[in-house]
Parts: C-alpha cells; structure tokens; sequence
C-alpha cells in the first residue's frame, strides 16, 4: 500500500491516446524511483503483443516500448489471465515477461497500492 | 448502406448492435479498433462468422498491421485506403460509433 502506484491498462493501443499516455505516466514514475505496478487487463493485453506495426497509421510503435521499461526501474507487469485466453492469447504471443494473475491476483495487485492510475 | 464499426468487439456492443440492425447483404467495415472482431481464436470469433453468413465485411490493411494481427477469419475482405475510399463512394455511411 502506501506510496506504491499501480497503473491500469484497460484500452487497446492506436485506437486511442491511452495506452501511449499510459507508458508515458510509467516511464515517468519509474524514473522518479517510485514503487509501481503496471497491471494489463481486458483489451489492455492487446498493447503487449508482438508483430505490432504502425508505419500505416503513421504512428509509433507500442508494443516493442514496453520491454524497455524495466531500464527506467519499472519491473512488476501483470497480466490478466482471462483477458488472454478471450482474445485467444497466450504469454508467448506477448512481447515480454509478466506475471499472469487470476481475478484474485489483479484484485491484489490493485488492493496492495495506494493510488490507482486508469488508461 | 456502409455500416462501419471502429470499437473491439471484447470492450463495446458495436458489433453486436450492428449485426441486429443492419440489413443482410449491406456491407460492414471493421477499421481502427474494430479490426480486432477479424482475430482468431477469440471469444467473439462467433460475432463475425454471424456477420460473415449476412454481410459482405471489409477490414482496413493499416489497422490489422498495426495491431499485429496477421491471420483473420477466413472471408474477410482485406481493404487499403483506396479500398475504403471506393467503399464510401459507393455507398451512403452508416458510422456506427
């Protein structure tokens, strides 16, 4: 609890500014060497898997950001079990290493901080 | 009539309320979000073989590339920007937001 934050990514990526604000508002906690726990749930997963490319939106890639993110101190990803299975996801089509929690273990990660950041 | 659907059909009832409403045989494009009903192997799969069996569907190239979704549902019409731009000259839009 206390000052840990987690950040709650709940929107697909390019469709909106979400899930970029999102990995910004991460990134930047992490640099300020806060405790923070990125928890990826419902259509949230979709902003992890690989083979993104947006060259014909003209924007930029999401996906390959994110495993950048434990340069900045950011380590804890937690990604919905459910929300997976539902899209006919598995860990391996993500493009990196997170812990899988049930519906038990997101209600704990977002019990255990103290604010809760919604993307 | 050119009913087009931009929302995950996991997240929002676009969709849905669409295959209700819209005619059969009236074409459907799926661009921005709305590409993710063309995924394999989701708990929506059921949604766009219902869409499939009434309406021709379009999804928009950029987006499905965008998202890393390479292999769609078997019938999906894969569409680039001209594409779309015909799709609209063609038809009167119907943007199901």
């Amino acid at each position: 609890m206390g000052n840990t934050v987690a950040v709650l990514m709940r929107k697909a990526p390019y469709g909106s500014v979400y899930t970029a604000e999102g990995f910004r508002s991460i990134m930047g906690i992490g640099v300020f060497e806060m405790d923070i726990n990125v928890l990826f749930v419902d259509d949230g997963v979709y902003a992890l898997t690989k083979g993104q490319n947006p060259a014909g939106l003209d924007m930029k890639p999401l996906g390959e950001a994110f495993p950048m993110l434990p340069d900045f101190g950011v380590t804890k990803f937690y990604v919905h079990d459910q929300s997976l299975s539902e899209r006919g996801l598995t860990p391996d089509d993500l493009v990196m290493d997170v812990e899988i929690v049930d519906d038990a273990g997101a209600a704990r990660v977002l019990e255990s901080s103290g604010i809760v950041l919604p993307f | 009539m050119l009913y087009t659907v931009n929302k995950s059909p996991l997240m929002f009832g676009n969709l849905k309320s669409v295959l209700r409403l819209a005619p059969g045989g009236e074409p459907i494009l799926l661009y921005e979000d709305g590409v993710y009903a063309d995924a394999q192997g989701t708990a929506s799969e059921n949604l766009i073989q219902q869409a499939l069996n009434q309406h021709p569907v379009y999804a928009l190239q950029a987006d499905l590339q965008a998202r890393g979704l390479a292999s769609v549902v078997d019938g999906i019409q894969v569409i680039d920007y001209e594409g779309f731009v015909e799709l609209v000259e063609q038809h009167h839009v119907v943007p199901w937001l």
